[in-house]
């Protein structure tokens, strides 16, 4: 029903007044003079605008224009339509998952946000690891230069209908004509994959699966074959060893995958259960360098020292010679014979016969260390096969290649033969990840996807079975190699389906599907443990083998050359990770580089030099290495401790296809490994022309004298000596002098102690005893707190901006100043004694990061109270106060703050991950990208500890014993980094800041940190 | 106004000057032209300040990564020239203040020109603190002020803060004190003034100085008064700026002898700029009958009082570093680790040139020679930058961990920007000695009879002085007064 209601403004409205009318049809009451300004002709011509108003137009609309266009740039936040159940943004999702990329195996756990992975860590419950490779695999998956974005014929995109089509036509007319075909993979560890394969080699029986690993332990897999009949790599229990002998094999660097777990297991002070470790090595390895006795020989004398070590220990008279260390050898006899089934020897020479024999002295000891039953399934490449395939396909005797994961044509020590025979193909096909040289050289270039976007089974040892899962959308059009082989199979199931059902039918034995992806893994059980009881008479002669293997070595003249794989770049499958790129070697220290190891001896008698410049960086010279009638030109780098006569470099860089112009650095070493053996005999060293400029993190070398800084202490005097004993004591607090007496630093304090009961309060300790130096932590923290890469001109200037360094000192020839005295060195001398390093020096490894002292000296000299402390211990740096005067990194005693010289983000001149769209996606969202100008360091990763304090608080309950964590102490393997809550009695750090090895570094300043080293004990007394 | 004087004291003035001798001296370089040397000094000056602008620009809109510092060393040719030219700036301060307060009349000479070089050495040392920010666009962020950011307030703690106000405080001060000097002459110029824009100008520069009984006892009572307030200024600026390191955990650093050490320094180096700076303006301002032999030889006798100090302090310095037995103290600035390492050029310059040098000062001939005072005070500015250098440099190049040891070497920037601020020094310098005038004449009048050659000489001869000081008196009145 309308409504007769009138409604009104105004008494003149109601009335119905005319005015109201008029004015209503009159929008604008007053006369608006533009018509006649405007309109009328004549007064328009006769205005003038004067010169100020004219001015005054132009300034407004200059000034109002330019306003405008001040806006800054909108980055849009779109939220989800449909917001997927598993994602919350903001929270962060956990998988589990297992890599195998051919080089490195691990069951590790993944961190996505919004669907991103964004960082690694191992899967502890899997028993797994990770190493710094690993960690930084994440990035590869971004590598938006390097990877494979479709699938492409000649350097022609193909759609993956066609790919298959085409191949398979190809595959059955080559199976029809009875040619050969190859498959040629990395190691894969993949239960599922191998049916796979399998079942491809039923369908096309023309086809044979090689297996090609660039760096190769050929030589172990094959003893295990001729001993015991299986050709994998044999496990070390080293957690249960008493005496560990190593001819270098690096073990706790990539030998077997490395057994740093185990090992450092088997050395706790406290539980009094310390192996005790000699290493005979030539070059300088993490593994030699964490042992308690570390013998200098080349590498032709660890043969032999071998050979007497099994002559000594089972009293036979193989074919030797003696060495300059058969003393250490007989005594080194009798220790293995007195620890028996405790004892162990292993040897890293990738050589049948020198495995064979140190299997024959496991075996003649009564080893239980080197497990034989549940054995290593990585590093199945087979030197042999791949030798033959290679010479078979050079002489056109094959007709076809299906390549995965595998870079033949930069690893081969015989790469041009490779090409050539790659050239007669009728059929070549690479499924890569990657573009590499072998990709491009190929007909099919088929991309495979990053282990992170992919499904999968993986099989380490014999006790785990692990499974892989993507963790984010495929970023490109990539598929999988074993979905690839199914369709050429003409098996139409998905390979999940495929999986799944494997996974079901064979190893799960009943238990859920879900469950085990849940986990990432399934424990098969241990199968039983024995003594080594392989044959190895029955195949060949012991003295046959020993024969065989001194001739060899008898051989060797001139230089010895040790190729060898850093910590850092491995084989170098990921060299355009900057990541890894911009690590520093453990050792070395330096970074961006490989180069040629050479004793100092060599170095005085060769002239090579390693000069430090005026800016901090050092210099080499370089030499032209020929092996084999091949040659190359390295840089130099003197290293302490290689053994006089022989020379290492490491395999893995060089690579250029592809890579980033910043990433193309090093010398490419694969074509001096020739038949896969990391020793190569008869090199000549010539100086040549030019100078190297290297990228190293660490100048000086030693400690200086300050023993103060790294203490450590060998396992007799720690069981038998008090720590604070006044004369021999190994961990004596500072003493400063109060009213005349002497009293310990710490007890006397300028400043009234804050409350510190109250909450949480952070420390962070860190055993040396159990830290090896391996550096996963440090790229953890990379990941973890987006800590940019400056390449490698501005490390080599002393501007990395790792938060988290691992020290490396190395002894010298005279330790302290009263040695020097005793010695009657001169002052000068005695400076120079303390500063330079001995030539085969102990070496010792001290991670670094902020200290977070509760006085700290940077607090206090920050003029705008940038970086200031917190009630839970935690020095806090707020990015966004700070002015950038640097004091606060010139007042820190332990210079570890790091200053952004540059924009390191958004900037070509930085051209890293954090300036490219996919790289950018690594970055951890919790924690803010610094700009030029402000200072940073490590902040305990203070977004993690918050995360944990608001995750307990949001679920109502106390934060659980060893809740905390941080970057550093997850990703740390051996668990020298621990991390809590000293004000939770239960947290495993609080014991260990009360421990007896507990000291604080520069205690004598009284900064009062919460990162608390343990003295490193060594089993230095034995033998 | 005049004191009795004993004859056997050199004059101050020398020549036959008369009261409107000294005003037309004064005034001339300042109604002259300017010679064919003036502006060849003034256009390389100006392009060594434009150049340093530069690279100030360069600086701001790239990042203190253009310099050579790293990881390890956060601080070095900026901090040095910061202290350097900080350093600097104290004899001016002294000669005006203290030596005012010490009724010190030769200072009469060179206390108008001591503390403009302070006040243009303060600008140059100003510069540093801003510029070696990360973020110089928030500079002000180290001024207590209120704002918008919450509850954020400055750090009082921090040594850096105490140098924000002690350098501001140092500057205004000098600058009140160095323009209440001015008044006078300015007004004298003013009066003398020709051109109508020149007139004008210097009456706004004199404050409306109009010569009064009444004007000249303010005159004398405020300059009193910030004679006063300036001298504690002269311990105060370079104690704080030695706190900076004083105050630091670094070895070397952690000192408590540095605030008299650094203020000793400081006058040290800045009488060695001032006899560069007076050395050099004597001649080309033809004013060697001002600024004589004796005038040269008392600062000389400064310097060497001022750099035997130092002297002591670097073996102090040396020796303690030695007796703590410390690993850590051994390498020092001042320490075997520093004579014989990396940077053992730097610890040796500094050596020579602070210690070595000076001692030639001994001898009465070369402290009265003009060209060897000339080159000692060289010597001396470039060992007191290499003091900083050292101190800095050495100290950071060797920190606590040795993993930690470094070596910094400048770029062209660094290089550049201290450049860049002497052109800056230099052209403020010599725009002064145009337009400002260079002698406190109206103070050097008051001393004319008392210490002038031609007085002295008249009373020697038994000639009476009093029918002279009259017309001298009169003259100088009429100096005043008579608009020329």
């Amino acid at each position: 029903m309308a409504s007769n209601k009138k409604y009104w403004k105004s008494v003149e409205e109601l009335k119905d007044s005319s005015i109201v009318e008029t004015l209503s049809k009159n929008e604008f009451v007053q006369d608006i003079s533009t018509d006649a300004f405007l309109g009328d002709k004549e007064t328009l011509e006769n205005s003038s605008t004067s010169r100020r108003d004219f001015l005054k137009y132009v300034g407004f609309t200059t000034a109002a224009a330019s306003l405008a266009a001040c806006e800054g740039p909108v980055i849009k936040s779109i939220p989800y339509v449909v917001k997927p159940d598993d994602i919350i943004a903001g929270v962060a999702d956990w998988y589990a998952t297992s890599m195998a990329d051919g080089y490195d195996f691990a069951n590790v756990l993944v961190k996505t946000r919004e669907g991103r992975p964004i960082q690694i860590m191992p899967n502890k419950d899997a028993n797994g690891t990770t190493s710094a490779r690993v960690q930084a695999s994440i990035l590869s998956l971004y590598d938006e230069k390097l990877r494979l974005k479709e699938p492409t014929k000649a350097g022609e995109a193909i759609s993956w209908t066609d790919v298959d089509k085409e191949i398979v036509a190809k595959l059955n007319t080559l199976k029809e004509a009875n040619k050969p075909v190859v498959l040629l993979t990395g190691s894969m560890a993949s239960p599922s994959t191998s049916k796979i394969v399998e079942e491809f080699s039923v369908v096309y029986p023309n086809v044979k699966h090689i297996i090609y690993d660039a760096v190769s332990e050929s030589g172990a897999a094959d003893a295990m074959l001729a001993m015991y009949g299986k050709r994998t790599l044999p496990n070390y229990h080293l957690q249960n060893a008493k005496t560990i002998v190593s001819f270098g094999a690096d073990f706790l660097g990539d030998f077997h995958g490395g057994f740093e777990k185990a090992y450092v297991n088997g050395r706790k002070p406290e539980t009094g259960n310390m192996s005790y470790h000699v290493q005979f090595e030539s070059n300088m390895s993490l593994t030699g360098a964490n042992s308690d006795k570390r013998i200098v020989v080349k590498p032709s004398e660890q043969v032999f020292a071998l050979l007497n070590l099994y002559n000594a220990v089972t009293g036979l008279n193989i074919s030797s010679k003696a060495t300059a260390v058969d003393g250490d050898i007989k005594k080194l006899a009798s220790e293995l014979k007195k620890a028996g089934s405790k004892g162990v020897v292993l040897t890293g020479l990738n050589d049948k016969n020198a495995q064979l024999i140190a299997f024959a002295i496991n075996k003649a000891i009564g080893s239980e260390i080197m497990d034989t039953v549940n054995t290593l399934n990585i590093r199945q490449g087979n030197d042999a096969e791949v030798a033959q395939f290679v010479a078979d396909m050079k002489a056109g005797k094959i007709a076809g290649l299906i390549s995965y994961n595998t870079d033949p044509v930069y690893t081969l020590s015989n790469s041009s033969d490779f090409s050539e025979g790659l050239k007669k193909l009728e059929l070549s096909v690479a499924l890569s990840t990657e573009n590499n040289e072998t990709v491009n050289a190929s007909n099919y270039a088929l991309p495979t996807p990053h282990f992170l976007e992919s499904w999968g089974d993986t099989q380490f040892d014999s006790v785990t079975y692990g499974l892989v899962q993507p963790t984010i959308q495929p970023l490109f059009k990539t598929r999988q190699v074993q979905e690839t082989l199914l369709t050429w199979s003409g098996n139409t199931t998905p390979y999940y389906d495929y999986l799944k059902a494997f996974a079901t039918a064979t190893i799960l034995g009943g238990s859920s599907w879900n469950t085990a992806l849940h986990n990432g893994f399934y424990s098969m059980g241990v199968a039983e443990t024995n003594a080594v009881s392989g044959n190895l008479e029955s195949v060949v002669s012991i003295s046959e083998v020993g024969n065989q293997l001194s001739s060899s070595a008898k051989k060797a003249t001139g230089f010895e050359l040790n190729l060898y794989t850093k910590t850092g770049l491995g084989d170098g499958k990921q060299a355009n990770n900057p990541w890894l790129q911009e690590f520093p070697d453990p050792i070395t220290r330096a970074s961006w580089d490989n180069y040629l190891t050479m004793s100092m001896a060599d170095a005085r008698d060769l002239g090579f030099t390693n000069p430090v410049k005026d800016n901090g960086a050092i210099d080499g010279d370089y030499a032209k290495l020929s092996v084999n009638g091949k040659e190359v030109i390295v840089p130099v780098l003197i290293q302490p401790g290689q053994a006089k006569g022989s020379v290492g470099l490491a395999l893995g860089f060089g690579k250029t296809f592809g890579l980033k112009e910043e990433m193309q650095v090093g010398v490419n070493a694969y074509p001096l490994y020739k038949g896969g053996n990391n020793i190569q005999y008869n090199v000549t060293i010539d100086k040549v022309e030019g100078t190297h400029q290297f990228a190293c993190t660490q100048v000086q070398k030693t400690i200086a004298g300050r023993h103060d800084i790294l203490k450590v202490a060998s396992l007799k005097d720690y069981n038998t000596v008090a720590p604070k004993d006044h004369d021999n004591g190994w961990n004596k607090p500072a003493y400063v002098s109060y009213d005349h007496k002497e009293v310990e630093a710490k007890t006397i304090d300028l400043w009234d102690e804050h409350n510190r009961e109250l909450g949480h309060h952070f420390n962070l300790s860190i055993d040396l005893t159990s830290c090896t130096g391996c550096g996963a932590c440090v790229v953890a923290c990379h990941a973890e707190n987006n800590v940019p890469v400056v390449g490698k001109n501005e490390v080599r200037v002393g501007r990395d901006m790792h938060w988290l360094r691992i020290d490396r000192y190395y002894s010298s020839q005279v330790e302290t100043r009263e040695d020097a005295k005793e010695l009657g060195l001169g002052i000068a001398d005695t400076y120079k004694a303390l500063e330079t390093e001995a030539e085969n020096p102990e070496v010792t490894f001290q991670p670094m990061m902020c200290q977070h002292c509760n006085h700290a000296p940077c607090e206090t000299v920050c003029p705008v109270a940038a970086t200031t402390h917190s009630r839970q211990g935690q020095n806090h740096m707020a990015y966004n106060r700070c002015v950038g005067t640097r004091y606060c990194a010139n007042n820190c005693p332990y210079r570890v703050r790091r200053f952004n010289w540059f924009n390191y983000a958004n900037n070509n001149e930085f051209d890293f991950n954090m300036n490219n769209e996919y790289g950018k996606m690594v970055l951890n969202p919790d924690v803010v990208v610094r700009s030029r100008g402000v200072m940073e360091k490590c902040s305990m990763c203070i977004q993690m500890t918050q995360a944990t304090i608001l995750k307990a608080k949001k679920e109502g309950r106390p934060v659980d014993t060893d809740e905390f964590e941080t970057a550093c102490s997850s990703a740390c393997t051996t668990g020298a980094l621990v991390f809590g809550d000293v004000n939770n009695k239960e947290d495993k750090v609080t014991a260990l800041a009360e421990d007896k090895r507990a000291y604080n570094v520069l205690d004598y300043l009284q900064t009062k940190p919460n990162v608390i080293y343990q003295v490193k004990v060594k089993n230095t007394n034995q033998a | 106004m005049s004191h009795y004087e004993a004859p056997i004291r050199e004059p101050l003035v020398l020549g036959d000057k008369s009261y409107h001798d000294i005003t037309e001296d004064i005034a001339k370089p300042i109604e002259g032209a300017a010679n064919k040397n003036w502006y060849i000094a003034f256009y390389i000056s100006l392009a060594a300040m434009l150049w340093g602008f530069g690279c100030i620009f360069y600086t701001v809109g790239t990042g203190i990564g253009v310099w050579g510092l790293n990881k390890n060393i956060g601080w070095a040719w900026d901090i040095t020239n910061f202290v350097w030219w900080v350093g600097i700036g104290h004899a001016g301060t002294l000669i005006s203040a203290v030596l005012l307060l010490f009724r010190q009349k030769w200072r009469m000479a060179i206390n108008r020109s001591a503390e403009a070089m302070t006040i243009f050495a303060v600008f140059q040392a100003g510069l540093f603190p801003i510029i070696h920010m990360g973020r110089p666009w928030n500079a002000y962020w180290v001024l207590p002020i209120p704002n918008q950011f919450g509850s954020l307030w400055v750090n009082f703690n921090s040594p850096l803060l105490w140098d924000v106000f002690a350098i501001s405080t140092y500057l205004s001060v000098s600058l009140v004190f160095w323009w209440t000097g001015l008044l006078p002459d300015f007004a004298m110029i003013r009066d003398r003034a020709v051109k109508p824009f020149q007139k004008k100008i210097y009456s706004l520069l004199s404050f409306g100085w109009s010569g009064r009984a009444k004007d000249w006892q303010r005159f004398e009572e405020v300059s009193l008064v910030l004679a006063g307030l300036a001298t504690p200024l002269v311990l105060s600026v370079h104690t704080i700026v030695s706190m900076d390191f004083a105050t630091s955990i670094n070895p070397g650093w952690h000192s408590t002898i540095f605030p008299p050490y650094f203020v000793a320094g400081a006058i040290f180096s800045g009488f060695a700029m001032v006899q560069t700076l007076l050395g050099i303006m004597r001649k080309v301002t033809n004013l060697e009958d001002y600024i004589t032999r004796m005038h040269i030889e008392y600062m000389n006798i400064v310097i060497i009082l001022t750099g035997g100090i130092v002297a002591v302090a670097y073996a102090t310095e040396f020796f303690i570093a030695w007796y703590t037995g410390s690993p850590y103290e051994n390498y020092t600035y001042l320490s075997v680790g520093a004579a014989t390492g990396p940077y053992a050029w730097a610890f040796w310059s500094l050596i020579t040139f602070n210690i070595i040098t000076p001692q030639l000062l001994w001898f009465k001939k070369i402290r009265r020679s003009f060209i060897w005072t000339f080159i000692i005070s060289i010597a001396i500015n470039i060992g007191m930058w290499f003091e900083r250098f050292d101190i800095i440099a050495i100290v950071l190049s060797k920190g606590h961990l040795p993993s930690t040891w470094w070596r910094f070497e400048p770029t062209f920037v660094d290089v550049g920007i201290f450049i860049g601020t002497i052109g800056f020094f230099f052209v403020l310098f010599l725009l002064y000695a145009r337009t400002f005038p260079v002698i406190a004449q109206a103070e050097v009048k008051t001393i004319l009879k008392s210490s002038g050659e031609f007085y002295k000489k008249r009373s020697e001869q038994g000639i009476p002085t009093k029918p002279a000081i009259n017309v001298a008196s009169a003259e100088g009145t009429s100096d005043k007064n008579n608009k020329e």
